[in-house]
């Protein structure tokens, strides 16, 4: 840290928040608040003879609470930069620091906030994580016993440099503990809390333990336990050392600690497995591993980032396995547990993946992006005429579209990772995506329902879900009828209600539009506007009068092959019970209303030309 | 030894097809419902756990037939620690219900009415915690009447009922007023004579 701190090119804002984020790749432009320290940082030498004479004490947030700190303090004695900062919530004024820090006059309390304007290349996110407060798990006792403490209440305890100078001691009495039980997965693997393993527990209590094995040989430590899990390299062995150095390792869970009121002892009840047995263990301290959760604000920060979070509530990656580091927004990477909880070797191993995923962006000229983009014609856009609409811009995940009074829309080509959300909405047409075209997709629709339509499944399925899942479909061999036709796009976003009109004009059998499940879409929001869409849609075409049967919705996602086969052979077997002849009239009937919804769409660019091919054809 | 021909592996698809059943994969058998249930400190042999898993190996004569599944009482101490969510009370009904269409009696004993005094009153069904008690008509004695009927696959024998009535008239088997009474003069009054 210190040498970041005094690398010329290293510019450390601390005590700062980030507020917003414009611009794309290459070009971000980032406002940052400054918050005030009412210390001067340049005239601040960390010398700390202001601290000792404040007469305010409040608890000491890196201490976990166990320890006070003055209302001007540094976080912790290795903080980099070593400046100052006065707690002004607790603060009261007395200017007793100003006297201390004498000539130096660092102090200064009529500091204002100040708000910076950066231009970066590029941007990483490495907030890291929170740990899980485990006061809500009543049956352990945390908050309510005095000798039940957190992993990380634990580390304060023994460390060198901690509150007690490395002393253990119990809070309940100041005594040093003669056994000490961990319980592991504490609000993790918790369906109640969060479902995932928070991966770095087992080693920090495998580590814990042999250390405090190290300091006080006679120390009875047990563990509880669902699994060890101790995967990466040496890890196991460490785990195998801690065994042999008569740590006891019981693989139970505990269902309930309760207090022995005048020791202040817990007693920790138990299944020991092996033994099949409920067993009832005395200890003196209760040390519980809690789950790393994702940092408090890391959503504000995501949201001016436009980086979705995972179903955990961690930054989500563009790919968990291809681009782990990536963000869906380019330019924008993570490093360590802000993307999902890690221990120290994968944190740093990421951060430096991070660096070299940066740096490649920053060492080049120009950046070829997706072509894949959405362009506005200016001539069709309302908004250009004075008429204020925008909704191209509301549906846009990316803010990739500026609005403003009098103009035509404007995509931001670097910003659109090609949706095609804007596409679908657009009620006047005015906007298409590149490579996308209604005229493109259109074109694959008559020639897929050229032949016999009544007896097609017209498929639309989004890229990264839905079509991976029909993919999968196929390579793994599940079976499923030759009667349907797929249509891929990028997004669910993109398919546009006219697409589904056109399909049962031109006579399809039964139409299915899939997309991502809620929480997976790679466009953030892309689904959730195409779900409300095809509700909407699903409404008007029954009273339409198409049998509801044959529009269906459903959510796949790129692993679920067994389930895009179901799908499919579902519709085949409903498509064969209404039979072709029921199809044909019902697709007869509602022509006209059809014909009468999609009267526009001619109009768009490219789409006359195909409509004429087919009008040209003999039918 | 468990031979191959004693696993049947379609059971666990019948328990999760059987309402309340439906979550029985998802238990990792970490034991905090054996450490939590209030059944097995007096029935050692009781263990929630191993029941739950014998059932997902697919024991399925051993798990129908067996007492134990008729001893949870439902009272949840394990649901509510339970961090896979699993609302084994309603797993244990769901064996209960299997049992029972398959032929099994529910090895009691129950709570038992004496249906010369009953006076039909209802109070024991309505206090009945488990829903196991329920007002018949029935020819008792040459005369119609209406008494409570206990069901057997519901009762658990936690005496609720045998508190509640009147007449004295619901009663369990092997905790009937005269034992409770017999263990009230051992301990107390022979002190005081």
């Amino acid at each position: 840290m210190v040498d970041a701190a005094r690398h010329p090119r290293i510019n450390i804002l601390s005590y700062a928040e980030v507020e917003r984020v414009g611009g794309y790749i290459g070009n971000f432009k980032v406002k940052v608040l400054q918050k005030p320290r009412y210390v001067l940082e340049d005239r601040c030498n960390g010398c700390g003879l202001c601290a000792p004479v404040c007469p305010i004490e409040v608890p000491n947030e890196f201490e976990e609470s166990i320890a006070p700190r003055k209302a001007i303090y540094v976080p912790q004695p290795q903080s980099v930069p070593l400046v100052y900062t006065v707690d002004l919530d607790n603060c009261i004024k007395c200017y007793k620091c100003v006297e201390a820090c004498g000539k130096l006059e660092a102090i200064d309390f009529a500091m204002q906030p100040q708000e910076l304007d950066l231009d970066v290349g590029t941007i990483i996110v490495a907030t890291g994580f929170d740990t899980f407060d485990p006061t809500p798990i009543e049956e352990y006792g945390y908050g309510q016993y005095d000798n039940v403490l957190t992993a990380v209440e634990l580390e304060r305890l023994h460390n060198s440099a901690g509150p007690t100078v490395g002393k253990l001691i119990r809070p309940s009495d100041g005594q040093i503990p003669r056994s000490v039980a961990f319980v592991q997965c504490v609000g993790s693997r918790d369906s109640r809390y969060h479902e995932y393993c928070s991966g770095f527990c087992c080693m920090y209590t495998i580590k814990n333990a042999l250390v405090l094995k190290g300091l006080y040989p006679d120390m009875e430590i047990s563990i509880f336990y669902i699994d060890i899990r101790t995967p990466a390299k040496s890890y196991e062995e460490f785990y195998q050392r801690a065994r042999n150095e008569g740590i006891r390792f019981i693989q139970g869970r505990p269902a309930q600690i309760t207090e022995d009121l005048v020791t202040k002892n817990l007693f920790i009840e138990a299944e020991d497995r092996d033994l099949g047995e409920v067993i009832e263990l005395e200890a003196e301290m209760v040390v519980l591993s809690t789950a790393a959760v994702p940092r408090q604000g890391a959503g504000i920060l995501g949201q001016a980032l436009t980086i979705p979070n995972d179903p955990s509530g961690f930054y989500m990656e563009y790919h968990p396995k291809l681009r782990p580091i990536d963000t869906p927004t380019e330019g924008v990477f993570l490093a360590g547990a802000a993307q999902g909880p890690k221990d120290i070797p994968a944190s740093v191993a990421q951060g430096s993946g991070a660096a070299a995923r940066a740096g490649r962006i920053m060492a080049a000229d120009k950046w070829e992006i997706e072509p894949i983009v959405a362009v506005v014609w200016e001539d069709r856009c309302i908004n250009a005429t004075g008429r204020k609409c925008g909704i191209c811009a509301t549906n846009c995940p990316y803010n990739a579209i500026i609005v403003e009074p009098d103009r035509a829309a404007q995509v931001i080509p670097a910003l659109c990772h090609g949706c095609g959300a804007c596409v679908a909405e657009c009620p006047h047409n005015a906007i298409t995506q590149m490579h996308f075209t209604d005229a493109q997709i259109i074109a694959q629709l008559h020639a897929l329902l050229a032949e016999k339509p009544e007896e097609k499944i017209l498929a639309f399925m989004c890229h990264w879900c839905s079509f991976g899942g029909a993919d999968n479909a196929g390579t793994s061999h599940f079976e499923y009828p030759a009667t349907s036709r797929g249509i891929r796009v990028m997004c669910s976003a993109r398919m546009d209600s006219d697409f589904v009109f056109e399909a049962f004009r031109r006579g399809a059998g039964m139409v299915l539009v899939s997309g991502c499940h809620p929480q997976d879409c790679h466009y953030i929001t892309g689904q959730h506007h195409a779900a409300i869409r095809f509700d909407r849609l699903a409404g008007m075409l029954e009273r339409i009068g198409i049998s509801p049967e044959r529009f269906r919705i459903e959510w796949i996602s790129a692993a679920e092959g067994d389930k895009y086969a179901r799908v499919i052979r579902e519709m085949d077997e409903t498509l064969h019970s209404l039979g072709a002849e029921r199809i044909k009239a019902e697709n007869k009937e509602v022509r006209p209303q059809l014909e009468r919804r999609l009267r526009r769409l001619s109009e768009i660019p490219g789409v006359a030309e195909v409509l004429g091919l087919e009008s040209g054809k003999k039918k | 030894m468990v031979p191959r021909a004693k696993l049947d592996l379609q059971f666990k698809e019948e328990v999760m097809a059987e309402p309340g059943g439906e979550h029985l994969l998802r238990c990792l058998s970490c034991g905090t419902c054996m450490a939590a249930c209030l059944i097995r400190r007096v029935e050692p042999e009781y263990n929630p756990r191993r029941i739950l898993h014998r059932a997902a190996m697919g024991l399925r004569e051993e798990v129908l037939s067996s007492p134990l599944i008729w001893l949870c009482s439902a009272c949840d101490a394990c649901y509510k620690r339970c961090p896979q969510d699993i609302h084994i009370s309603n797993i244990f009904a769901a064996f209960r219900n299997i049992a029972l269409r398959e032929g099994y009696t529910p090895p009691g004993p129950v709570a038992q009415v004496n249906e010369r005094t009953c006076v039909g009153c209802g109070l024991c069904v309505e206090v009945c915690p488990y829903d196991a008690v329920e007002l018949v008509q029935k020819r008792v004695l040459g005369r119609e009447k209406t008494v409570s009927q206990v069901d057997p696959a519901k009762c658990i024998s936690c005496g609720v009922c045998a508190a509640s009535c009147r007449s004295g008239s619901i009663d369990l088997v092997d905790f009937s007023d005269e034992a409770v009474f017999e263990v009230v003069r051992e301990q107390f009054m022979m002190e005081a004579a």
